[in-house]
């Protein structure tokens, strides 16, 4: 299972944006070469084995586009 | 296309695909901050009537959020939400617009609705310029920024909302920026449990227009200004005036209990059919 998702469709690109990339503690997220269905270039997850689920992308994210798998609820699932 | 959706997406309408706001605009964190924080008290959406004026920040609500929404003339969502709150007193009435359509142009409703004390969440998305119009000067503009209409930077002094709003009575005042949306959250918690008038700046980085005019960069160059020059209240009050002028002062500045205006008009009402 993966700890985090890119809802591609909903960014507005690390060019302008980038703010998931700033307040990422452990640069989990890198520049995506497929732009999306708006001209955006979404992030995409290169170290996945770094993220600690603090949800900092998700939380600061302006357009609900990153979904992280929180660590409680893992916790609950099992 | 992935099926894993946002924990708080529920809570938009299914037609909306994206927010109209431009990239990096902090007014889609106030967005989010504001779902999780009704998400987090576990009440449903029903349970609010949403307010909005014109400007970039009053797009937060009007569109996106599938409730009851009032999208209103400029300067004037303050008085809509009096009427709507004073009609239907168990509602919990909200209100989120920008700093030029709240302190600008309706700035008198804003100071009377605090001075009355009515129950009611005002959140003003704070990004110190006329956004939506192209990038003039505003009340809550920097001194010395350069502007489209101050092109050699403004000579007027900015206005304090969080303190005006706290002289003028209200029950709750915080002040977050963007970068603290964690702690927005918490405050706005709060807010929509206070029992009168709670109002909640936030200082939200406009990177199209602030941005651009005035120098200060991309919208994460903007989020590492906040989080280098933004000092708690409790710092604040040990520092010298000096010292605070180009610091943003963030927290909670009051929070106190008052006689709230629906329960006096309440009171009023039975005493004097007890009365007569």
């Amino acid at each position: 299972m993966p700890k985090v998702y890119i809802l591609r469709e909903a960014c507005k690109g690390v060019v302008d944006c980038d703010i998931c990339r700033f307040v990422c503690p452990k640069d989990v997220l890198g520049k995506s070469d497929m732009l999306n269905r708006k001209g955006y270039f979404p992030p995409e997850v290169v170290d996945e084995d770094a993220c600690t689920q603090c949800g900092n992308c998700m939380v600061y994210c302006p357009d609900m586009a990153i979904v992280v798998e929180m660590r409680k609820a893992k916790k609950a699932a099992r | 296309m992935s099926s894993v959706e946002h924990p708080l997406r529920k809570y938009l309408r299914p037609s909306v695909e994206a927010t109209t706001f431009c990239p990096g605009c902090g007014d889609g964190t106030v967005l989010t901050s504001i779902l999780q924080a009704i998400d987090e008290l576990g009440m449903t959406m029903d349970d609010f009537v949403f307010v909005s004026g014109i400007g970039c920040a009053a797009w937060i609500i009007s569109p996106n959020f599938n409730a009851d929404v009032l999208h209103t003339t400029h300067g004037r969502p303050i008085a809509f939400a009096t009427g709507i709150k004073l009609n239907l007193p168990e509602k919990k009435v909200m209100v989120v617009s920008g700093d030029g359509d709240l302190t600008a142009i309706g700035g008198n409703h804003l100071i009377h609705a605090a001075r009355r004390n009515i129950e009611m969440v005002v959140i003003c998305a704070n990004n110190g310029i006329y956004g939506m119009t192209g990038g003039q000067v505003a009340p809550t503009t920097p001194r010395e920024a350069r502007t489209i209409t101050t092109p050699y930077g403004s000579l007027e002094n900015t206005f304090d909302i969080s303190r005006m709003v706290q002289a003028s009575g209200a029950s709750f005042v915080a002040r977050w920026t963007t970068y603290q949306p964690r702690q927005l959250t918490k405050s706005i918690k709060k807010a929509i449990q206070k029992k009168g008038f709670a109002f909640i700046e936030v200082i939200s980085q406009c990177p199209v227009q602030f941005g651009a005019k005035t120098g200060a960069g991309s919208a994460v160059e903007m989020l590492e200004m906040y989080r280098k020059s933004s000092i708690s209240v409790k710092k604040a009050v040990e520092m010298s005036p000096q010292e605070i002028e180009d610091k943003i002062v963030t927290g909670e500045f009051i929070d106190t209990a008052k006689p709230e205006l629906c329960e006096e008009i309440a009171r009023l009402k039975e005493r004097i059919r007890g009365e007569g």
